[in-house]
């Protein structure tokens, strides 16, 4: 099912839910037509920062739902200049909305960190595993 | 209903061209209105995201353009300075020969001041217009070096737009103040004569001619041997640009400096 649902224990942020898997994948959604600014962009990454406990993990971002994404959040969630407790990040697309702000990510902000774009979560979840080997 | 539906699409995309066509104008106030999760929403969203991008890349561009345009500034005042300095040490000089070496220096000075001013004040930052810079460099030097009752014209031929990059401006400028310096120095023991500086470009050439009317170079001269400090500054500036110098001295003295494009 490609469906991301949080969990009870999901941390609710103001425009994403994030939480860890058993699976030691990290996982934050955004809710429905979120507006992200850096503001959010920095709460989110907080949220993720603080699942770190001995090591890096991977994070899969479900973006379905994004509406934009300003350029400042493009730059910090790219990682660039900042450290980070992720090593690797998947985002799931699937309208044209989401499709085009996600390769606007992908290609002009390049994140320092392996990143792929999937539709469907199955495979992002395989390639995150595989990224952590 | 499907006319409603293609009124409001038509309606959108006009909206997403005025947003487009703003940005053209580096106009960057308008954004486009996404409303929901279609393909004119994702174009609409991707106009935006690009009209974000350029802004910010030509706030960048500019800054990096104000910032040139300071240090030209900077450098032509420094230079100023050192000039105004020789200037004021000149005024207690009393031998002859210490006060044109001073007069020299400060000449040579000015030739590199006027290219940095004069790319502080050009459009592009970049490059400067050769006849221009021939023109007010040579006004220069005629009033710093100027004897009482001297009558020394100029005459120009000089080709409409040679531009040149700092990096030939520098040499070229020199070399001109070098060559008008001699002449005003040597061409003219009666005070009178004419100096004309021609420029142009060929297919594979600049060529630059200077050339005075004066008494010419004593009979064999030769450059290696008879040259002062300017000459040899001649010879070496055109090798920087690549040059070859050719030197005349039928009637009067003449230069022609051709360098490739």
């Amino acid at each position: 099912m490609n469906q991301l649902i949080p969990p009870p224990h999901a941390v609710e942020l103001s425009l994403f839910w994030t939480w860890m898997g058993d699976d030691g994948i990290c996982r934050t959604k955004a809710k429905p037509l979120a507006e992200i600014t850096l503001k959010e962009a920095m709460e989110n990454s907080l949220a993720v920062t603080n699942m770190f406990k001995d090591k890096k993990f991977p994070l899969l971002v479900d973006a379905r739902s994004v509406k934009s994404m300003e350029k400042e959040a493009r730059k910090y969630f790219s990682t660039n200049g900042r450290a980070t407790r992720i090593n690797s990040m998947a985002i799931m697309v699937k309208s044209p909305l989401s499709r085009v702000i996600g390769n606007f990510f992908m290609g002009l902000n390049k994140p320092l960190i392996p990143a792929r774009l999937f539709d469907d979560e199955n495979m992002a979840v395989e390639w995150l595993k595989k990224q952590v080997q | 209903m499907q006319d409603n539906l293609n009124d409001n699409n038509s309606d959108r995309v006009k909206e997403i061209l005025d947003v487009i066509m703003s940005y053209a104008r580096f106009d960057f106030s308008k954004k486009t209105v996404v409303r929901g999760n279609d393909t004119l929403d994702a174009i609409g969203a991707g106009v935006n995201m690009l009209g974000e991008e350029l802004e910010s890349s030509t706030v960048s561009l500019k800054e990096k353009e104000q910032l040139l345009k300071e240090i030209h500034h900077r450098v032509k005042n420094n230079l100023q300075i050192v000039s105004s300095l020789l200037n004021l040490q000149s005024e207690n000089i009393l031998d002859k020969r210490y006060l044109d070496l001073i007069i020299e220096s400060r000449n040579r000075i000015n030739s590199m001041a006027l290219v940095h001013e004069m790319l502080y004040s050009s459009k592009d930052l970049s490059k400067i217009e050769m006849g221009e810079y021939v023109q007010r460099l040579s006004i220069g030097i005629q009033s710093s070096l100027l004897k009482n009752d001297a009558n020394i014209k100029f005459h120009y031929n000089l080709q409409h737009d040679l531009y040149f990059d700092i990096d030939h401006m520098i040499p070229l400028g020199l070399i001109l103040n070098e060559i008008i310096s001699n002449s005003y120095k040597y061409a003219f023991p009666e005070n009178t004569g004419r100096i004309d500086i021609e420029m142009s470009k060929t297919d594979k050439h600049y060529l630059l001619v200077v050339k005075d009317n004066g008494i010419g170079l004593k009979p064999n001269f030769d450059v290696k041997r008879d040259s002062n400090l300017g000459m040899q500054l001649i010879y070496m500036l055109t090798e920087q640009l690549d040059g070859k110098v050719g030197l005349d001295s039928v009637l009067g003295v003449a230069y022609e400096i051709t360098f490739p494009l």
